[in-house]
């Protein structure tokens, strides 16, 4: 299998207005981002640096106006970062002449875009076929690799369509064959699927999720939806004013939100989809093996069946790793706390005689 | 506030354009109009209703049946209108500025698209190009670029230029920017995304710029009519000036055919350019379904139609006469029908200039001519047989005697049309204190003891040795170098560059003195002897057969330096090249071929000035119609041509001024076109009166009772509402009313003078003549209102209106030089009251377009009149 590269960004900085430069040393210098905005320049991005290992799926999140697609268009060199470096498979982009970052454009980096950007002048294969055609790719070969990359997509029998012709979701699904076509290990998806209807967008998800098990590529997911950055990313960043202010796995900013603004994103997160029993267990219980033998969890099993699991047992859930360890165990108190957010909460006993038993079977577990 | 000296500033600018930046002018003139007059010699070409018939398959191609249908169907109106000429005209001149536009507007809207700065450098050039009233750069036009097509190009690529530059910039600028990202995001060049993705995608828009550049050149080319380019614009100028509503509408509805006709057709062609137009209309019609109306045909289909009725048009321009025709030999200009002519020629530079000459000029004339080159006896023999029919560089009687006595008896001499030749030695003109052979003597050390000869064998040569030196006493200190005549004009140019002492054998005409600044050894003892003159000779009996190219040829003449010019672009062009020499001689000597080889000669009266076509200007006044075309029939019988150019009086002073003009037959002077007259007349001539008297005056209808004389105006302002309806503010008469007039009667303050125009002057009249309302207009003597109205002219008893105007000829300053005759002739014309209303009133009962068939009646019914106009 094809091995992408690593994609490494280092303290970039895009400022625009007059002066960057200057703006970039006093921001360097403690300099408030308000400050500069008084003074008529906008620091975009602000000492954003990352690494996206091969076949990752990085996605950075946040508001409109956080500058992350300031940042995803530096990363290509659509824009020139004001300070800062970007290193991809061991090449410095800022250092690129015009045209050797053309080069790079049109062989290594493709883009998937938020409407889709095709050209309607062109049919759909010629649009899948365009990085091909920038690349001098020979006419024949074009057609074929473009049809191949539509496939990939879903899309077999539509070359001949225009993409007028198509639903959104398919007109997308045109722009990511597109982007697969040139074979570039870095895909950069600017909101790709933000325009999409929810059902839509979920089937786009899952095709890039196979994809992604098939392609092992690079991928830049820009989203500022939390949701689909969970269910997407392996990694997710979340920028807010020019910044990224938490780097880290979906559980990270779910379980240890880095500050009230991340964690106020998260509110509203279905923590169901994201959890896992390894989020969840306690771990003051452990030991080679189970207690009985009832159904057991790995840490790996996702919230949801763990909850069908422990409706099957009267007893805590427990965690097991793939030697048959006892890892941990989830008491069901623990799996309604995390949905209500009361994650630590010893129950309050109850004055009502009916309920003790409960308690006592708690207790005892 | 200070005086800002804008209009002198401007006018100082314009004086030094017009003087130093004439080259540039020239260039863009000769471009314009090598465009312009190609693609109406296409147009023209071809009769009417084929070409009509090639509109329409286009039209059918483009856009369907029923198109196609209407398109024929308006073509072949305009040509039931007889303004088919006039229309092809408009649509050259349109189609000529719309390219030209394109060519400029679509780089420079590129451009502005994708620079703000350029973009707001443009803008508001276009906005000045765009709102700046036409009159005001028509006349710069003139001043730079001369009457005619150029002038009306100019002004429409002036006025069309601003949609073209602004639509290309929208179209770009409003591709969706995520494409154009989309498109770098895949490493496009920048280049690349223009011609692939920004431009296919502003090609709608740009193709709607396009249409409103030729729209705007349509609605332009009718102002234009006014500085002389023809075409509708001219109609439609004729008939305001004359009120003929009739005729206006005629010329206006052509145009709107032709309009109608361009829009739709670029703009189904834009739907055709663009892969998105033709996508939408290909929908569209699969919607529809298939339908006669709507039904077009496929590319190739058109293409034959087109091709096929091309060729039928083609063909029949050749079987009908070899008359029309890419490039077949000019209307009427056809003399020698593809006759075959051979001439002989010596290898001798004014040899091989006359002969070449000849034969552009005569194929020129529709003759096919072969040039032989032989050497002087073999050249003399095959004209004796007759296999030659003429040659013209038999140097006669020294030279040639020797041939001429063994073949004269089988040749014709048709004379000498160059009799200056001589043998003399020559030195550069920076050879100061030689200029005689005298001179010569003591200096032979400066010159080395060297006279530079050429071939030994030459009579020239023998003559130097044995006679010449002798005789001023050189022969001791000289010593002749025989070489070769190229050596020897190598040699020459190599010591005039160095500016190195030499002196040469040379002969006259010889292009080294149209090349070199040289010098002539003037030879007082007659040592060298009489000159030859260079004749044509022809075969025996060669004046029978063709007595046209004889003629010609027996009035054969050049001139030294007219030769010596030619034989110099000769020389430049290199062997091979010859006639493309002479033809770009001919281009700047553009009087010879009509000078040689006269086309018009209806006889023997035609004095040597006709050759050249006069440009005559006049204005849709009836007066100017009846005597320009009055001029132009008698004028043609005695072999001139007329070229008539219709404009407004403003532009008529100037290109008279300029030059560009030669006459016109109808100046209102002294009085009221004094402004024109004052500020041109050191450049104009008047040729004197031809008719008078006339007056100028304010009129009423005589339905106005009571009001007989400018004093009878006084205390009357509310009968006419207080307002005098005058014409064009500026005119001689309007500044006389509004300065002397009406303050001389007290009527300055009762009374307002409405600035207008002529027809809306007259407009104005016949409206209120219709309804019986009182009027005033001021009016002049002769005019068609008072016989069409009855109308009072005001008596003016305390002359304020000054003497009568009388009408004279008026002409560029040069044209007495150039046509003594014609000038006489204009000078001593004069006509009568009841000649020129006569000659008006046949000319308006034809109507418009048959003005010279009223004036050939006209002239049958006074049969003196030629005679009397052009005595001989």
């Amino acid at each position: 299998m094809h091995v992408s590269a690593t994609l490494e960004a280092t303290s970039l900085y895009k400022v625009f207005g007059r002066r960057p430069n200057r703006a970039v040393e006093r921001l360097r210098g403690g300099a408030d981002r308000e400050e500069l905005r008084a003074e008529g320049t906008t620091a975009a991005v602000i000492d954003a640096s990352f690494t996206v290992e091969p076949g990752q799926i990085f996605v950075v999140m946040g508001l409109s106006g956080s500058g992350k697609s300031t940042l995803l268009r530096m990363l290509n060199g659509l824009l020139e970062p004001t300070a800062g470096q970007v290193r991809f498979d061991g090449q410095d982009l800022t250092a690129l002449s015009d045209r050797e970052l053309r080069q790079v454009r049109s062989r290594k980096i493709s883009m998937v875009f938020q409407h889709f950007a095709l050209f309607p002048h062109r049919s759909v294969r010629e649009n899948a076929a365009y990085g091909l055609e920038v690349q001098g790719v020979p006419r024949a070969e074009r057609a074929r690799r473009a049809d191949e990359a539509l496939a990939l997509c879903g899309l077999a029998g539509w070359e001949k369509s225009w993409p007028d012709e198509l639903s959104g979701g398919m007109q997308q699904r045109v722009g990511l064959a597109r982007a697969l076509a040139t074979d570039a290990d870095l895909l950069l998806m600017d909101e790709s699927f933000s325009a999409l209807d929810p059902l839509i967008r979920r089937d786009m998800q899952d095709q890039l999720l196979e994809l992604q098990q098939k392609l092992k590529k690079t991928i830049v997911f820009i989203t500022h939806d939390l949701n689909e950055a969970m269910r997407l990313g392996d990694r997710i960043a979340v920028m807010r004013d020019g910044r990224i202010v938490q780097n880290g796995t979906a559980q990270d900013i779910l379980l240890r939100p880095e500050n009230d603004y991340v964690a106020s994103f998260t509110q509203d997160v279905d923590r169901s989809r994201v959890l896992t029993a390894g989020e969840l267990m306690e771990t003051s219980v452990t030991g080679d093996a189970p207690g009985c033998h009832c159904e057991t969890a790995t840490p790996d099993t996702p919230f949801t069946e763990l909850c069908a699991i422990s409706a099957r047992l009267s007893h805590p859930v427990s965690v097991v790793d793939k030697e048959g360890k006892l890892v941990g165990i989830v008491p069901r108190q623990r799996l309604v706390g995390f949905l209500g957010d009361e994650q630590d909460a010893t129950p309050q006993p109850c004055d009502s005689p009916r309920d003790k038993g409960a308690e006592k079977v708690t207790a005892r577990a | 506030m200070p005086r800002i000296q804008l209009g002198s500033w401007v006018n100082d600018g314009v004086d030094w354009l017009t003087t130093h930046m004439a080259w540039l002018f020239d260039f863009c003139k000769t471009v314009f109009l090598g465009l312009y007059d190609g693609i109406n010699a296409v147009l023209q070409a071809p009769e009417p209703l084929l070409l009509a018939g090639i509109f329409a398959v286009i039209a059918f191609w483009l856009r369907g049946t029923l198109a196609g249908v209407l398109t024929f169907a308006g073509f072949a109106f305009i040509d039931s209108l007889e303004l088919w000429e006039n229309a092809m005209i408009t649509l050259a001149l349109v189609l000529v500025a719309t390219v030209i536009a394109l060519v400029i507007s679509l780089p420079v809207g590129i451009w502005a698209a994708r620079s703000d700065r350029v973009s707001s450098l443009v803008r508001p050039v276009l906005d000045f190009m765009q709102t700046l009233p036409a009159m005001i750069y028509l006349i710069p036009a003139i001043l730079f670029f001369g009457t005619g097509a150029p002038a009306g190009i100019v002004a429409t690529l002036i006025f069309a230029l601003a949609p073209g530059v602004r639509m290309t910039e929208l179209g770009i600028r409003q591709v969706d920017k995520e494409l154009v990202e989309a498109a770098e995001a895949f490493g496009t060049s920048p280049r690349n995304t223009l011609l692939r993705v920004q431009l296919p995608l502003a090609l709608p828009t740009v193709m709607a710029g396009v249409n409103q550049v030729i729209m705007l050149g349509l609605s332009m080319a009718a102002i234009a009519g006014m500085v002389g380019t023809g075409g509708l614009g001219g109609d439609v100028n004729e008939a305001i000036g004359q009120l003929n509503v009739g005729l206006g509408s005629e010329a206006g509805v052509a145009i709107v055919i032709l309009a109608i006709y361009l829009d739709r057709m670029t703009s189904a062609l834009g739907t055709q350019v663009s892969p998105l137009g033709r996508r939408a209309a290909a929908k569209l019609r699969a919607a529809q379904g298939l339908k006669i109306w709507s039904y077009r045909p496929r590319p190739a289909v058109a293409v034959i139609g087109v091709v096929v009725l091309a060729l039928t048009a083609g063909g029949m321009g050749v079987l009908g006469g070899g008359k029309t025709g890419g490039e077949a030999v000019a209307d009427g200009k056809d003399i020698g029908q593809g006759k075959k002519i051979t001439i002989g020629y010596i290898p001798w530079d004014e040899g091989v200039a006359s002969t070449f000459l000849w034969k552009e000029i005569l194929e020129q004339r529709g003759y096919e001519v072969e040039a032989k080159q032989f050497d002087a006896g073999p050249l003399y023999t095959s004209l004796s047989q007759g296999d030659v029919d003429f040659q013209t560089d038999a140097w006669l009687p020294t030279t040639h005697a020797q041939y001429w006595k063994k073949y004269g008896k089988q040749l014709d001499d048709l004379g000498a049309w160059y009799d200056k030749t001589s043998l003399e030695l020559t030195v550069p003109a920076y050879m100061k204190g030689i200029d005689s052979l005298a001179d010569l003597k003591g200096k032979a050390s400066e010159f080395g003891g060297k006279i530079t000869g050429i071939e030994s064998s030459a009579g020239e040569m023998a003559l130097l040795k044995s006679k010449v030196l002798k005789e001023y006493g050189l022969d001791k200190e000289y010593k002749v170098v025989d070489s070769s005549t190229p050596a020897m004009l190598a040699e020459l140019k190599r010591a005039y560059a160095q500016k190195k002492p030499i002196v040469t054998t040379l002969w006259s005409p010889h292009w080294a003195y149209n090349d070199y600044d040289l010098k002539k050894l003037k030879d007082p003892k007659g040592a060298w002897g009489e000159g030859d003159g260079v004749h044509s000779l022809s075969r025996k009996g060669f004046a029978d057969d063709d007595p046209t190219v004889a003629g010609w040829l027996k009035k054969f003449e050049m001139s030294e330096k007219q030769l010596t010019s030619l034989e110099a672009e000769i020389n430049e062009a290199g062997k091979g090249s010859q006639q493309d020499a002479v033809r770009a001689w001919l281009k700047q000597n553009p009087d010879v071929v009509d000078k040689l080889a006269p086309v018009r000669n209806s006889g023997g009266g035609t004095p040597a000035e006709a050759k050249q076509p006069l440009d005559v200007a006049w204005f849709p006044w009836d007066e100017d119609i009846a005597v320009t075309y009055l001029w132009k029939n008698v004028l043609e019988r005695r072999g001139y041509q007329l070229n008539l150019k219709q404009m407004d009086v403003g532009p008529v002073y100037t290109g008279l001024a300029s030059g560009d003009l030669d006459l016109n037959f109808d100046a209102w002077l002294p009085y009221a076109q004094k402004n024109y007259w004052d500020k041109n007349k050191d450049r104009l001539e008047d040729l004197g009166t031809w008719y008078e008297p006339t007056s100028l005056e304010i009129a009423v209808p005589s339905y106005v009772k009571g009001v007989d004389s400018l004093e009878d105006l006084k205390g009357k302002s509310s009968t006419f509402k207080g307002k005098i309806i005058g014409i064009e503010p500026g005119t001689g008469e309007m500044d006389l009313l509004k300065n002397k007039v009406l303050p001389g009667y007290g009527l300055d303050k009762e009374y307002e003078v409405v600035d207008g125009s002529t027809p809306a002057m007259l407009a104005e009249l016949k409206r209120a003549y219709a309804k019986k309302e009182p009027i005033a207009v001021s009016l002049w003597s002769p005019h068609w209102a008072y016989s069409d109205y009855e109308l009072t002219k005001l008596k003016d008893p305390k002359k304020a209106f000054g003497e009568g105007n009388t009408i004279r000829t008026i002409s560029n300053e040069k044209f007495p030089g150039e046509y003594p005759q014609l000038t006489k002739w204009i000078k001593n014309f004069r006509m009568s009251e009841e000649e020129l209303g006569s000659l008006e009133s046949e000319i308006k009962d034809r109507g418009q377009g048959h003005e010279e068939e009223a004036v050939a009646d006209w002239l049958r019914q006074h049969p003196d009149m030629v005679r009397r106009m052009t005595p001989q």
